[in-house]
């Protein structure tokens, strides 16, 4: 009997351990994803689905869309507390045909500190629509509005990233400023969150580089731009401004130095002739000389210097200077036409032909010097060397 | 005693260039010698830190962070080496107004009718129909030509760079007009250096591959009577030219095997 039953014992022993075991594995799996879910609480289980990487589907223009979201990514964003539902609207059935467009100006059931409110963007939103770029106030639709920039031309839903480039790219201040803030908030999830929110605005994210390529996106497009009466960025390309943000020169100007100057904000862009505007020609002066920032451009600038034209003449003054033979049968020229005779003034007209006219003269004098070296040269090329054969 | 340690240095470096029983006529003396290699230098680190701002992006963006660096510096070796050329081009005119060696060079390098003649029957002769080239004197057109273009290229050049360097002053009408001047001048100094000089004192087939007068100032007898006969003759007719131009002075026998060898301390000094 005895001898009959010690399988059986054995067997029973491997079954508990297994128990045990797959108990013991759930447990701690449980406990990962229930600390992995403190980091996105998922309560709305769109991860059941939107955990997939293939996720996605061409949409009806033919663009790829990706639903994928990754969790932990998401979770490092600058929007990881939010709920899905937060920013999109909608999302009762299934599949989702009520979503409607994330507008960015909901309200997001967050509470904005200083105010106890519910927060949104909504002030930004507001500004933005008001200025260069935006749809206007609603009165009158611009024309050509689906060019304009929406808030996501240029944000994505960054990262939050090690705060490099601030006090001279040290890591380990960083460590030590935010065991600081640890002192007091225990929390340290949240407390990470906040170093992270407040040191983001710290600092100048993006390199001149890419705030060009950003603004380039739209103002490279030259069909684009001669719809709204604008000349393409190749104006700005043939500055000493440009050269300086190719070598990444760090004190160099991009777009937003001299348009968005300190004490202005991105989302408030106006166009030169509003009074507001940094490069309005009132403006012009503290915008060139001391911006109150980091960065120090012309310290000491004269008006004279300060009002002069910063981007390079372009199709504008050349019409100008063409005056009559201008092809006004393109309608989309024609308001680039339009536009130059209040952009150029009758003075810098005149400067962009003797400018033109010097270019000219270098060119024949260039040409005609070399041209004459080479020839004289080559011929004293051939003589010399049939004198000492 | 210190000059006797220069002359020995002198007699050493000259050794290669300077042959015994030979007479060389001085073409370039010291303190000339030493404005064109400061000259040289500075107009080669110009070129390249000037035509730095011009490389294209796609290029530009292989030196990575490095690129902050690299702007810098280049900025700083532009202005550095064009504050240098300036300083070098206003110590040559007073050198010109006041050394006589100086005076003496703007006296031969002043351009005369009789260039335009050289020029015209020079390039007859390449072309074949004459038989023989001009005669030039100290100076011939090629050289008084570059000379000139050399002034008037660091004249706008040192002119519009010092408004580009302070453009906070000037209205952007002005520096928009010192932009291209800059620009364009650079391109036609740099072009003209290359077909103009450097085939002169590089590639012309008996110099090939570089002339030494620019280190040692001096060339020989068959060479001057050759490229500057009429400056030659006039040397030779005149006992206080041949004191200045002929190498160790004038010596008569200096044909024959007992001629006292001729060194770099030889050279005059600027007086």
């Amino acid at each position: 009997m005895i001898q009959g039953r010690a399988p059986v014992r054995f067997i029973s022993l491997r079954i508990l351990k297994s128990v045990i075991l797959t108990v013991g594995w759930l447990i701690l799996t449980a406990a990962i994803s229930a600390a992995e879910s403190e980091v996105i609480p998922d309560t709305e289980n769109c991860l059941l689905c939107h955990r997939y990487p293939y996720m996605g589907r061409f949409d009806k223009a033919g663009q790829k869309r990706i639903f994928y979201v990754n969790e932990k990514m998401f979770a490092n964003s600058v929007h990881g507390r939010l709920r899905c539902k937060n920013c999109h609207v909608g999302l009762d059935t299934i599949p989702h045909t009520d979503v409607k467009k994330v507008d960015c100006s909901t309200k997001c059931h967050i509470k904005e500190p200083s105010t106890d409110r519910e927060f949104s963007h909504i002030n930004m939103v507001e500004k933005y629509q008001a200025s260069v770029h935006g749809q206007g106030n609603g009165k009158k639709p611009k024309p050509f509005s689906e060019d304009l920039p929406t808030c996501k031309s240029c944000h994505n839903n960054p990262m939050y990233g090690s705060p490099g480039g601030m006090w001279g790219k040290s890591e380990a201040l960083m460590n030590e400023t935010l065991a600081r803030c640890l002192g007091c908030h225990t929390k340290q999830q949240w407390a990470e969150k906040f170093f992270s929110h407040f040191t983001r605005r710290m600092r100048q994210r993006r390199s001149q580089t890419e705030i060009v390529a950003l603004c380039t996106g739209c103002h490279e497009n030259r069909e684009k731009m001669a719809r709204h009466g604008l000349e393409n960025i190749a104006t700005y390309k043939d500055t000493f401004h440009w050269t300086q943000v190719k070598f990444g020169f760090e004190n160099a100007p991009g777009c937003i130095s001299c348009h968005v100057p300190v004490g202005y904000t991105t989302h408030d862009i106006r166009p030169r002739t509003d009074p507001v505007s940094p490069i309005n020609l009132a403006n012009r002066v503290n915008t060139c000389s001391n911006q109150g920032g980091l960065q120090t451009c012309h310290p000491g600038a004269t008006a004279a210097f300060a009002t002069g034209r910063v981007h390079a003449y372009g199709a504008k003054a050349q019409m100008m200077a063409a005056s009559e033979d201008v092809d006004t049968e393109n309608q989309d020229m024609s308001l680039v036409h339009q536009r130059a005779h209040a952009d150029i003034t009758a003075q810098e007209t005149y400067h962009y032909k003797i400018l033109e006219l010097i270019r000219l003269f270098y060119k024949v004098l260039i040409g005609g010097t070399i041209g004459f070296m080479c020839f004289h040269q080559m011929l004293d090329y051939l003589r010399t060397r049939k004198k000492h054969k | 005693m210190l000059n006797r340690k220069i002359a020995l240095k002198d007699e050493a470096n000259s050794g290669p260039f300077v042959k015994t029983g030979q007479r060389y006529f001085i073409r370039l003396n010291k303190n000339e010698r030493a404005q064109h290699i400061i000259l040289v230098i500075c107009f080669i680190v110009l070129a390249v830190t000037g035509f730095m701002v011009k490389i294209p992006e796609e290029i530009v963006q292989r030196f990575g962070t490095s690129g902050t660096a690299v702007f810098y510096f280049r900025g700083l070796l532009h202005r550095m080496a064009g504050t240098i050329m300036i300083l070098v081009c206003a110590y040559h005119g007073c050198y010109l107004l006041l050394a006589p060696a100086g005076r003496r060079y703007l006296i031969d390098m002043f351009p005369k009718p009789r260039d335009l003649k050289d020029m015209i029957f020079n390039i007859f002769y390449y072309l074949g129909f004459k038989k023989e080239p001009p005669e030039f004197d100290r100076f011939s057109y090629k050289q008084k030509i570059e000379y000139f273009a050399l002034i008037a290229g660091s004249t706008l050049m040192s002119l519009s760079g010092l408004l580009l360097w302070t453009e906070y002053r000037w209205s952007k009408f002005i520096l928009d007009i010192a932009k291209i001047v800059h620009g364009m001048e650079a391109i036609l100094a740099c072009l003209a250096i290359i077909v103009w000089h450097l085939y002169e004192v590089h590639l012309r087939p008996h110099k090939f591959p570089i002339d030494n007068l620019w280190i040692t100032g001096v060339i020989d007898e068959e060479e001057m009577k050759a490229e500057h006969p009429l400056h030659y003759k006039r040397i030779m007719d005149d006992p206080e030219l041949r004191k200045i131009y002929i190498l160790g002075g004038d010596q008569e026998e200096v044909n024959t095997p007992t001629a006292r060898q001729v060194t770099m301390a030889d050279l005059p000094r600027v007086s």
